[in-house]
């Protein structure tokens, strides 16, 4: 398999506190990679250094036959690299249409579109992303789920192969936690391949098709989400060590649980 | 759900979108061709003036495009003012050449070249900390001319003034004109988007792939065009120039009111600005010269003061009388 | 170059770097406690110079007298242009703040214009002009005693920050206002006064910089660009980063005066300050370039 995107070895230190250490993971093309981890794991940080934002102080990203680190910010859109933030960024005093039709003009296609027909985009991804009724509305006024959506649709204007989303679904309650996803799933349908960083399991558990951990800066865990979430690392990264032996004792339990069940299966059968 | 059709789309995008106010930009339209018959009126007073309303509106027109578009507020535009009015009064003096046209086109590439040589260093700054860079320069720029006797030293040197004396009006005419035209242009294309966006987060402006150092110096570069541009006809029309004349603190300061007051960051603010505050200047103080600053900073603390959140985006206040009386507390402690 | 020039240079610089040291101390305050870049800073400057010119045309005050004088008043004037002007927008984005004292140093300056006219003043003592030789170095003593003075006033207020109740608040408060505040802090009073030392300050500046400088209106303009240098090479809201960036600037400028020529001090502020922009436009000033 070739590789698509490939952290190798990410480090990132600020002074005396190691971020990230030698974490190193390949991201398959099409398709979706959640990165969990308690707080303070590096997870954002590791957002960062993918999207271009922070150069690593060791190991590299490397993406499009491109090192990441070596591409200004501005440019990292036009690789094909685009991402969410935590903390919402509209242009305030634009309009909604607006905000989305400056990515649609300086993104990986921008330089092949007119204003109009940026414009013309921006509204097509209004609509995938439900914010067509508020288009003309100044940016300052939406909600904070539709700040969300916004952020989305953004990002989406870039044309990116890769979407890096940072905690998109704080703040939101159930119903607009399953309208999100759902829109995730969509964006995914279309070929987008995408870096979910969450902190609701539920959402983890239901579009990933692999997860990453991070604990302390380094990887802990990588795999399907299932197996990835029951391993007694994770939840010893999580809960502490008392529950992961615990957890160790729960997973031997259910192993003997199936045998037994199986072997009365066989006896009865 | 049907996707908007492009017209409806196009009405929204020109106009009202960062060109501003559509009815306004019209009727500015208007007043400047009105402006033509100035010259036909065969009143010295009346010509003076509104070549003067003309040379400022194109200064704040300059201005707006780094200041008010852009959101780099700079105190030193008058630097390329003064080049302009220089290179128009040396064109004379060391060249012999009268051409008004080859005054401005000259004046204009060598401002140019100093916003660019300029801007890249100083770009770098944010908000004030650029303002007050700026005011270096315009600070210095006054100080190292008056050094240099192959243009004047301080005491500057006359230029020679053409009979026909309305042509430096329409020639003044034709700059704002084209000014006015740019701005335009500028706000209905993605350059204009690309500057609103810096204005309003440069961070995420370059995560959405705007490169600023070189948006920024671009923009820089054409307001220090049109500057020069208006100071190359002023030189002429002056008759003289010296540094206090082409550094004058007031040529600095007056188009930055200006395009607050009437409305930074649209096209056709500055000229609006530039109309009402030269009518009340004129009205009011025409008589007391040094009244004039005063009343400048007046306005600005008045705007400030009453207009505190978002002062120089905002045209109308939002949610009317209660709206404006509940924003006047939003920033004290 | 010759070396008693050049140590001339370094002494003359280093004497005048007192007024540069005073001036940013008033500048840098206001900014990094507040986060207000006054540009009316200038226009105090411009108004303890004329009360000094005005103290000793009339009543043959000496200057140097004047000096706790100035400050005083240019307190109190401070103080009450915070309270009841400035604090309405104090925590506004920091461009509005910006060009709120930009509006009041237009008006203040053209107040002045008329009352005192903007022809060019100037104060002579009976000591303008003398000065003694140490060694192949001739030192004024007007400058001299302007630096004595300069480290005199910023000694005070750096005991002023350090050792009182008020100068701890005024510290605790720039660190956060929302404890300062939940501390019983008069955070209102506690700016005003803050906003009333940089007018203070800038005062006391003003009646050093009348012994050594003309008078006229405008004059403090160009001590704003320099203050703004001085508290980037020296960093902001340290009593101490003001005095050794102030005798920094002062001789760089003593030097540049030299090579590029007098008459061109704020073209030499402005190179310094280009060149500290280009080699370490991140260092320094790690606030300017957030």
């Amino acid at each position: 398999m070739t590789p698509f995107l490939r952290v190798v070895g990410v480090g990132m230190r600020f002074g005396g506190l190691q971020a990230l250490a030698d974490v190193t993971f390949d991201v398959e093309k099409g398709s979706v990679v959640g990165l969990i981890g308690p707080n303070g794991s590096g997870k954002t940080t590791l957002m960062n250094v993918v999207s271009g934002v922070y150069k690593p102080t060791s190991g590299s990203v490397q993406f499009a036959g491109r090192t990441i680190a070596d591409v200004p910010t501005y440019n990292v859109c036009k690789l094909g690299i685009a991402r969410t933030f935590q903390i919402v960024k509209p242009f305030v005093n634009l309009s909604v249409r607006e905000n989305v039709a400056v990515g649609a003009m300086y993104g990986r296609e921008g330089s092949h579109r007119s204003t109009r027909a940026s414009f013309e985009r921006a509204q097509e991804l209004l609509e995938v992303v439900g914010l067509a009724r508020v288009a003309d509305r100044q940016a300052a006024d939406l909600t904070i789920p539709d700040r969300k959506r916004l952020e989305v649709a953004k990002a989406l204007a870039l044309d990116p192969e890769v979407l890096l989303l940072d905690e998109v679904m704080a703040g939101l309650n159930a119903t607009e936690v399953d309208e999100a996803l759902q829109l995730l799933r969509d964006v995914n349908a279309r070929g987008v391949t995408l870096i979910v960083v969450e902190h609701l399991m539920k959402a983890i558990m239901s579009i990933s098709t692999t997860v990453v951990v991070l604990a302390e800066g380094k990887k802990i865990a990588q795999g399907q989400p299932r197996e990835v979430v029951a391993s007694p690392a994770v939840v010893e990264a999580y809960l502490g060590s008392r529950f992961a032996k615990r957890q160790g004792q729960l997973e031997e339990m259910r192993r003997q649980a199936e045998e037994a069940g199986a072997a009365s299966h066989g006896e009865s059968a | 759900m049907p996707a908007a059709s492009t017209g409806t789309l196009l009405r929204k995008v020109g106009f009202g979108g960062i060109t501003g106010n559509r009815t306004v930009f019209f009727i500015m339209c208007g007043v400047l061709v009105a402006m033509l018959g100035i010259p036909a009126l065969h009143n010295g007073y009346y010509e003076n003036l509104f070549r003067g309303i003309l040379m400022f509106s194109t200064l704040s027109m300059g201005w707006n495009i780094i200041g008010g578009y852009t959101g780099y507020v700079s105190f030193g535009n008058v630097v390329y003012f003064g080049i302009g009015a220089y290179t128009s009064a040396a064109l004379w003096q060391h060249f012999h050449q009268l051409n008004l046209l080859l005054a401005i086109v000259v004046g204009a590439i060598i401002a140019a070249l100093m916003a660019l040589i300029l801007g890249i260093p100083i770009l770098r700054l944010k908000g004030p900390y650029f303002g007050i860079a700026t005011l270096g320069t315009a600070l210095a720029t006054q100080e190292i001319i008056s050094n240099i006797d192959w243009l004047g030293g301080g005491s500057g040197f006359p230029v020679h003034q053409i009979d026909n004396f309305s042509l430096y009006y329409y020639a003044m005419w034709g700059v704002c004109a084209v000014s006015l035209a740019a701005t335009y242009a500028i706000g209905r294309s993605k350059f204009g988007y690309a500057l609103v966006a810096i204005r309003e987060n440069e961070e995420a402006a370059a995560i959405l792939g705007v490169d600023p150092t070189r948006t920024k110096v671009q923009a820089w570069m054409i307001s220090a065009m049109m500057a020069a541009s208006a100071g190359a006809v002023f030189a002429a029309a002056n008759g003289f120039i010296d540094p206090p004349t082409a550094f004058a603190s007031d040529t600095n300061i007056f188009p930055i009111v200006m395009a607050i007051l009437g409305g930074a960051g649209t096209a056709a603010g500055p000229l609006v600005g530039a109309f009402v505050l030269t009518a009340i200047n004129e009205t009011l103080w025409g008589h007391f010269p040094q009244i004039h600053t005063l009343f400048f900073g007046a306005v600005i603390v008045l705007v400030v003061l009453f207009l505190p959140r978002g002062v120089l985006w905002l045209l109308n206040v939002r949610g009317g009388w209660r709206g404006l009386v509940n924003s006047l507390g939003a920033y004290r402690v | 170059m010759e070396f008693n020039l050049a140590l001339q240079d370094l002494v003359n610089g280093i004497l005048a770097g007192g007024i540069f040291a005073v001036v940013a101390l008033g500048f840098s305050l206001v900014w990094g406690i507040m986060n207000i870049i006054n540009l009316a800073h200038g226009a105090y400057i411009m108004l303890g110079a004329y009360l000094a010119y005005t103290l000793f045309t009339f009543w043959h005050v000496d200057p140097f007298v004047s000096i706790p004088l100035a400050f005083i008043v240019l307190f109190i004037l401070g103080y009450f242009i915070q309270r009841y002007i400035i604090n309405f927008v104090v925590r506004a984005p920091i461009l509005t703040t910006f060009l709120l004292t930009f509006g009041l140093s237009l008006l203040i300056i053209n107040i002045a214009l008329v009352v005192f006219h903007g022809d060019v003043k100037g104060i002579t003592t009976s000591y303008t002009g003398t000065n003694f030789a140490v060694g192949p170095v001739t030192i004024s003593w007007t400058k001299l005693w302007t630096l004595v003075a300069a480290l005199l006033i910023t000694g005070c207020m750096q005991m002023f920050l350090t050792r009182t109740k008020t100068g701890r608040a005024i510290r605790a408060t720039s660190m956060d206002i929302g404890a300062a505040q939940l501390s019983g802090v008069n955070v209102a009073h506690l700016y005003a006064i803050v906003y009333g030392l940089g007018a203070g300050l800038a005062g006391a500046a003003g009646v050093l910089v009348s012994l050594s400088y003309s008078l006229q209106p405008s004059m403090g303009d160009p001590f704003i660009i320099k203050g703004f240098v001085v508290c980037v090479l020296g960093g902001l809201g340290s009593v101490q980063g003001a005095l050794i960036g102030g005798i920094l600037y002062g001789i760089l400028e003593s030097f540049g005066s030299q090579w590029i020529g007098t008459g061109l001090q704020d073209a030499t502020a402005l190179v310094v300050l280009l060149l500290v922009l280009v080699v370490r436009p991140r260092g320094i000033i790690g606030k300017a370039v957030a």
